[in-house]
């Protein structure tokens, strides 16, 4: 009996030393964390592209900033608490960023994770190929990838001309997901190739219909290859895909049905939306805080909706904005049918087919102004001056497209046509401008990253 | 009765088994002879044929090869020898050995590791052992707490966490875990360290070194806290423990927050009002708050208000002080009590312990927090060569909030108005700002609303936080001697905490009436719908932690001539699994616990700012496990009681995430010897009849489980747009990864002269930390931020731990002293610096700088030249020169423009206890001293003050004319605010102070009622005693007035006093 005990005390003793010796495989393959995954599942994919606060509501803002859509008045400019968004506002040449979080941070983030996705697909082609999934999460990450590039390029790169592009400093083209790689900067022309090859070939892959605009559709992709071309200044290629994407989605929200004295008029996801993205509104342009230029509100007819939904008057004369599609401050920077509409409009009447670009510009503006026992009181715009007609539309643009981070791209692209736009401020007394055309309108590249990259600053 | 139970348990155990015991040998066990309790680790030898063997921890031995007849010789440090001769006719099964403590000798110690139990004598690593009796003269909740000012080598550092984090020995990681492991009788302790019921300790030992710490393996790199409980003795008569005290504390000093004066705060606020500063806030539509005092001007702008009302408003206003109210209505007094009683006895064959412990504090703002603790341990031989353990505890803890303290009562996330009055003269309790503009809201006169007021005093009455704790630890053992020196040990753990949190806010509280209003949906002739129901809103946690852990280990033990082996081997198995929930129900009713239904994936405008929001949904499930698997061993040689070898190994692997299971495996290790050099024949100082010396060399580590070496995602909430789980990346791919490691170097020697009446010990130590973690700055044009975790950083530390043990007078009045003195220096020897711009070193905060050469945390200044006399700016040197240019002095500056102070830790540090005593009667006290570090005080930042109302009283010594600057550091006033400016003044060398500091920590007195009463009562001990503890400083170097342990946040203040009045009775 005693013996027996001393000999099953023994084994148990010996078999558990021996077991720690063998290192019990399996138990130490156990997740320490039950929601950790390595990434291998289209579900997966669709996961990260599904994380909207990184994937679309942080589009950057220094482009409204720097526009001319708005102003601030001494007090307020004085009470803004980070400096560089003061210098940026007044176009400093240097110190415009945050050492940390800023727009370059922020943008480049829904690369890396388009990369992981590009990165996994190809390596796993075999297996994932034949999912119904497949096509439509590559069409995303590709799609997404384009979106973050353009608005790069948009901030940090000049305004693209052909003549000059392939000299000119592009972005930084992230295309793997070795976060070791070393940032280089590429020429202008390779950036756009690189976003209008993302774009195409996310075109034949992305679905007609999506859950939600938060998720990209073909319509989407055309809608931005149109936006692309059109600050290519290659017109008649932004007019082809304009027409593409109205061909899919031609809906225009009737403005007459919307509430003027709603805080916010316009609800998030209303039908016009075709991609849902969004500027977080930073401080100095925050409409407690910037007042819209007076003259741009000015030029809008009394009988133009626009002048009540778009604008909050402050008491004082001075007009706050109301008109976001993101039903509050923060600013929409998606795609929507009105874009495609002005563009289609502007490209046609550039071709001088003033018919089909008039139309295209009457349709819209109906919709935007009041009507009257169900009848709108617009009057159709007519002319057979193709200058005319182009600063009509142009016009027109502004108007219907401001804070909707537009603006900064247009001032580049129409001062390449020879629009000659200067910008003007007055703070504090002192007068600063941005003449057409000056090496500011590429941005700094934010000191903080110089600091541990090799990449070439912009000509200040 | 409870013999009964005993023999039933032992029948269901090993039914049908009959002891048979060999001839050859003998058994017994040793006692002292004062107290009954067995003794461990005595040596026992047989005079003839040399055999010998130690006494384990229940005091019993068993020596073979016993040839009649025999002489016993039977030693133990501390007690007097004693010899038994032995023949034929001694019964030798069941010897019973008591020994007579050695008065003027040195007291044994034996340390306990969590694996096994050494006599301090053979030990060549760094342990320090706190008596119960040490630990007693302290009154409280926490066990831990009670370790600061008696232990040596270890701190609390207040500096870099507000709470206190206990460090042995100083740092031996940058970022990595910085907490030592905490052991609960022989196993990890994975739950609030608060379950613990002091009174339940028997003695707590500090492992310090590689040779004392490196058994535990990865988790024991900032040394390990061994803490064992009481448990009964065998052949123990009955004995019953009462401890019963009350503890008060009194009101914390509110006076020392820094709060700015009300007047000189409503100047700045109507100083910031004419500069138009207010105009965005009071233009938004978001509605955010605007202070009463700026709702007074715009008044007065708009003509409602004439300017003398104004003025005179204000004045009033200006002499109230929120804290004032604070005090009268929601602080007071805190009461603690503490009651414990606890059962003893035991056997030949079996020993047990049974206590009941009942805590209940309210603290001064009425929180309540309750204990209850069950523990129970059992001991069995039902065998001579088996022994069972068997342990229960049960601990159950009730928290529940009071009312609202100064941090708690806030406007829109920032600090109250310091003249905010939360009550009238008539005690009216009244209502103050919140989240929206008041005015604003006084405009909204809907039926379909609740009222948006805020009255604190009443609100904190209609919020409940409650949660409740439950603990059960089960523990088995099993020790079988398998043959002579030979023994298994089996050893089972079971832990299950479980947590429940429960907050619910009233239909009537702020909270829930706020959030109702703001997604009320006002149609345009009076109609209305309500998105969030009307109702309480209700969320409960709930968080689980269970772990398993089991330990299969083999001892030997053999002494043959002068030789001594103690050697053990063994596996160890870990999983700790953690997990938690979380949800909420909106519309909720207490009395009849109904809720209602809300639709989570649809955003509506709010009614106030009119942006579109979604409801929270406050749902959250998570659940972690870690393993580990770990294989160790240990071993020591003494020859003739001289000279020790030790020598110890340890493999441990676990769970991280994307290891291949091989490259899991982390072997540590140490190497030790032993001299005892009053053993030596040729030693002959009879002044000094014990010294010894010992140095141990090894390698300890520490893990960070967070880290992955492949690049994970993990899952967050749905998507309310797709109805999807949203993916984010958790780590990203990290495969050079490795275990922290830290190699430590001790050499040390223990003393004591004759009669004991100076002793103690005297170690240096050095630590290296290798492959230590540390950010390195990455391109973030790669898109996953700022920095990536490596095995970048590598620093260096040394230091001196001195204890002292002193019976200064030792006659009917005795006076002793004891004294820790310690001091720890750490250097940078590697780290990558995200910046080497002078900014990132001047934060007030102690931050790990990281610079080469220095310590971990360094405090670095800009070199001042005052202010400026014209304008009062704070002025610096650029180049030499006097400069204000602050671009240049904050954002350009490099680090050799700095002036380094000094480290921002205590580089040393310690305490001293003094106990007087006079028959009955004994008083000690306590002093704590930290020396040798800076820390940079807190002042005004403009930019905090205008921007998010955070003041100082330092304001009211701001340059206000010319000539101030011979009188003061605190720059003038100006507007726009300059964050630069502000800047360089906060990292500024005017603010650096030096921490050093005197505390008396506390003071205790009992009075031991004498024998000849107690027999009248029956009792075996009666004791009553006061603790006065928290008694302030005694000395600091500052003239500032800062205790600088508590200055780690504006709100920090110093801890109240307290008194305790307890009794200890024994019968």
């Amino acid at each position: 009996m005693k013996n027996n005990l001393r000999n099953r005390i023994c084994f148990y003793t010996a078999a558990m030393i021996i077991m720690g010796f063998l290192g019990c495989k399996d138990f130490l393959d156990a997740k320490p964390d039950k929601k950790l995954v390595i990434p291998t599942q289209l579900k997966d994919y669709q996961a990260l592209l599904d994380n909207y606060p990184v994937i679309n509501n942080s589009d950057p803002g220094s482009g409204e900033i720097s526009s001319d859509d708005y102003y601030l008045t001494d007090i307020d400019y004085n009470a803004l608490s980070q400096d560089y968004f003061k210098r940026m506002h007044i176009w400093e040449k240097e110190g415009l960023f945050n050492e940390t979080t800023n727009d370059w941070s922020q943008t480049y983030r829904p690369v890396y994770v388009a990369n992981t996705i590009l990165q996994a697909l190809e390596e796993n082609n075999e297996n994932l190929k034949n999912s119904i999934n497949y096509n439509d999460i590559k069409g995303q990450a590709l799609f997404v990838r384009a979106r973050s590039f353009y608005q790069i390029v948009g901030l940090w790169g000049k305004a693209y001309d052909d003549k000059t592009a392939n000299s000119d400093l592009g972005i930084v083209l992230r295309l793997n997901d070795d976060f070791n790689e070393k940032s280089k900067r590429s020429s202008l022309m390779e950036s756009y190739q690189q976003i209008l090859n993302d774009l195409q070939s996310s075109i034949s892959l992305l679905p007609s219909a999506v859950v939600s605009p938060i998720r990209p559709n073909k319509a989407a992709a055309y809608g931005l290859t149109a936006r692309l071309y059109l600050s290519m200044r290659i017109y008649d290629k932004a007019r082809l895909y304009a027409d593409s994407c109205l061909q899919l989605n031609n809906v225009l929200l009737d403005f007459n049905t919307l509430s003027k004295t709603a805080t916010y008029p316009f609800a998030k996801f209303n039908k016009e939306v075709i991609y849902e993205s969004m500027i977080p509104v930073p401080a100095p342009i925050n409409n407690s805080r910037a007042k819209l230029s007076l003259n741009l509100y000015n030029s809008y007819e009394t009988n133009d909706l626009r002048k009540t939904l778009f604008y909050r008057p402050n008491g004082d004369g001075s007009h706050r904005f109301k008109g976001s599609y993101e039903a509050g401050a923060n600013l929409f920077s998606g795609i929507a049918t009105d874009e495609i509409y002005l563009i289609r409009a502007e490209c046609a009447i550039r071709a001088n087919d003033l018919a089909s670009g008039l139309k295209d510009l009457n349709d819209l503006l109906k919709t935007r102004y009041s009507k009257v026992n169900g009848t709108t009181t617009y009057v159709d715009f007519q002319t057979t001056d193709q200058k005319a007609a182009l600063s009509k539309v142009l016009l027109e643009r502004r108007k219907e497209l401001l804070m909707r981070g537009l603006r900064w791209l247009d001032v580049k692209r129409l001062n390449k046509e020879g629009a000659g736009i200067n910008l003007l401020r007055n703070v504090n007394g002192i007068s600063y401008s941005l003449p057409a055309n000056d090496n500011r309108f590429a941005l700094e590249i934010p000191q903080s990253l110089l600091k541990i990259t090799s990449i070439e600053q912009n000509p200040r | 009765m409870m013999k009964y139970i005993y023999t039933l348990l032992f029948l269901i155990v090993f039914i049908g088994y009959k002891p048979v015991l060999a001839q050859d040998q003998i058994r017994g066990t040793i006692f002292s002879s004062e107290d009954q309790i067995p003794l461990a680790g005595a040596t026992i030898k047989l005079k003839r044929n040399g055999n010998g063997t130690n006494s384990s921890a229940d005091g019993t031995f068993t020596l073979a090869g016993f040839v009649s007849p025999d002489t016993l010789l039977i030693t133990y440090t501390g007690y007097l020898p004693i010899d038994i001769p032995l023949n034929n006719r001694s019964s030798l099964n069941d010897l019973r050995i008591e020994l007579q403590r050695d008065q003027y000798a040195l007291q044994e110690v034996v340390v306990s590791t969590g694996y096994e139990q050494t006599p301090k004598e053979r030990s060549t690593g760094s342990f320090t052992q706190i008596s119960k009796s040490r630990l007693n003269e302290q009154v409280g909740t926490n066990i831990l707490d009670r370790l600061e000012s008696i232990s040596s080598g270890l701190t609390v550092d207040r500096t870099t966490d507000e709470g206190g984090k206990i460090s042995i020995r100083g740092l031996s990681t940058i970022r990595g875990p910085r907490d030592p492991l905490i052991v609960v009788d022989n196993f990890p302790y994975e739950g609030d360290i608060n379950n613990i019921n002091p009174n339940d300790v028997e003695s707590i030992t500090l492992l310090k070194d590689a040779a004392a710490a490196s058994i535990w393996g990865t988790r024991a790199g900032n040394g390990v806290i061994v803490i064992t409980t009481k448990k009964g003795n065998y052949q123990q008569k009955v004995q019953v423990d009462l401890n019963i005290n009350s503890t008060l504390t009194g009101m914390p000093n509110l006076d020392l927050l820094s709060q700015m004066n009300s007047a000189d705060y409503i100047a700045v606020e109507r100083f910031l009002y004419e500069k138009g500063y207010y105009e965005n806030t009071v233009n938004s539509l978001s509605r955010p708050v605007v202070s009463p005092v700026v709702e007074l001007l715009l008044k007065n702008s708009n003509g409602q208000l004439s300017d003398d009302d104004l003025n005179k408003q204000l004045s009033v206003l200006g002499t109230q002080d929120v804290r004032n109210d604070l005090r009268q209505y929601n602080y007071q007094q805190g009461l603690n009590q503490q009651y414990a009683l606890s059962l003893k006895g035991g056997q030949t064959k079996s020993a047990w312990f049974l206590s009941g412990g009942y805590d209940h504090n309210k603290g001064n703002t009425d929180a309540n927090f309750e204990r209850y603790n069950l523990r129970y341990r059992q001991s069995i031989k039902p065998i001579t060569a088996l022994e069972i353990e068997l342990g229960l505890n049960y601990t159950q803890t009730n928290n529940s909030n009071g009312k609202l303290d100064y941090a708690g009562i806030t406007n829109d996330g920032s600090i109250i108005y310091p003249y905010t009055k939360l009550a009238d003269e008539n005690g009216n309790y009244l209502p103050i700002v919140k989240s929206f503009r008041q005015s604003f809201l006084n405009t909204l006169n809907n039926p379909a609303l609740y009222n948006w007021d805020y009255v604190p005093l009443e609100d904190q009455n209609l919020i409940h936080n409650q949660s409740k704790l439950q603990d059960v630890t089960a523990n088995v053992g099993l020790r079988y001697h398998i043959f002579k020196g030979l023994s298994a040990d089996l050893k089972y753990q079971y832990q299950r905490q479980n947590t429940n949190g429960l907050n619910i806010q009233q239909e009537e509280s702020y909270g829930a009436r706020s959030l109702i209003n703001q997604f009320t949906q006002l149609g345009t002739n009076g109609q209305f719908t309500y998105i969030v129901p009307r109702g309480g809103i209700r969320n409960e946690q709930q968080a689980l932690i269970e772990s398993i852990q089991g330990r299969a280990q083999l001892n030997y033990q053999q002494i043959w001539g002068k030789n001594e082996v103690v050697a053990l081997i063994g596996t160890e198995v870990r999983k700790t699994v953690s997990s938690s929930s979380s949800n909420r129900l909106y519309g909720y009713n207490d009395d009849l616990l109904t809720f209602g239904e809300v639709d989570y994936t649809k955003t509506y405008p709010t009614l106030i700012g009119g942006g579109a929001a979604f409801i929270e949904d406050n749902v959250g499930l998570s659940q972690r496990e870690n393993r580990f698997v770990s294989l160790f061993t240990n071993a020591s040689y003494t020859y003739d009681q001289r000279y020790t070898l030790s020598i110890s190994g340890r493999r441990d692997a676990s769970n991280l995430f994307g290891v291949k299971t091989n490259d899991k495996w982390n072997p540590l290790g140490s190497v030790g010897l032993g001299w005892n050099i009053s053993n030596e024949a040729f030693y002959d100082w009879k002044a000094l009849p014990y010294l010894k010396l010992r140095s141990s060399y090894g390698l300890s580590g520490n893990v960070d489980l967070g880290q992955a070496a492949v690049t994970t995602i993990s899952f967050g909430s749905n998507s309310p747009y797709t109805g999807t789980p949203r993916g984010f990346f958790d780590q990203y791919a990290n495969p050079e990864l490795r275990w922290e490691t830290a190699k430590i170097w001790n050499i040390g020697i223990d003393f004591s002269t004759k009669g004991n009446r100076l002793s103690g010990s005297l170690e240096y130590f050095r630590k290296v930390g290798d492959n230590l973690f540390g950010l390195s700055p990455i391109d973030y044009t790669s898109g996953i931020g700022f920095t990536v975790v490596k095995n970048v950083a590598s620093m260096k530390g040394n230091g001196i731990d001195l204890t002292l043990n002193a019976k200064i007078i030792d006659k009917k009045f005795k006076w002793e002293s004891q004294a820790n003195y310690s001091t720890y220096k750490d250097k940078v020897t590697d780290y990558y610096l995200e910046s080497l711009n002078g900014a990132s070193f001047t934060s007030p905060q102690a931050l790990i700088s990281g610079i080469v050469g220095k310590p971990v945390y360094s405090i670095y200044s800009f070199r001042s030249a005052g202010l400026d006399p014209l304008t009062g700016d704070p002025r610096g040197f650029l180049n030499g020169e006097i400069s204000k240019d602050y671009n240049a002095l904050y954002q350009n500056a490099k680090l050799e423009d700095l002036v380094y102070e000094g480290s921002a830790l205590p580089t040393f540090f310690g305490s001293l206890g003094n106990t007087f005593s006079f028959q009955n009667f004994s008083l000690t006290a306590r002093l704590a001293y930290k020396f040798g570090y800076y820390f940079k005080r807190e002042s005004i930042s403009y930019t905090s003050l205008f921007d998010r109302g955070l003041g100082n009283p330092d304001y009211s010594k701001r340059w206000q004319k010319a000539g101030d600057e011979n009188s003061t550091t605190v720059p003038s006033l100006v507007y726009p605010a300059n964050s630069l400016r502000d800047a360089f003044y906060e990292g500024s060398e005017s603010l650096t102070e030096k921490g050093d500091h005197i505390r008396l920590q506390y003071i205790t007195a009992t009075y031991n009622v004498p024998k000849t009463v107690l027999n009248k009562w029956k009792l075996s001990n009666l004791q009553v005693y006061v603790n006065v503890n928290q008694l302030g400083l005694l000395w600091r170097a500052n003239k500032s007035g800062i205790d600088p342990d508590y200055e780690y946040s504006r709100s920090t203040i110093p801890p109240a006093k307290t008194i305790a009045f307890g009794l200890r009775a024994g019968f």
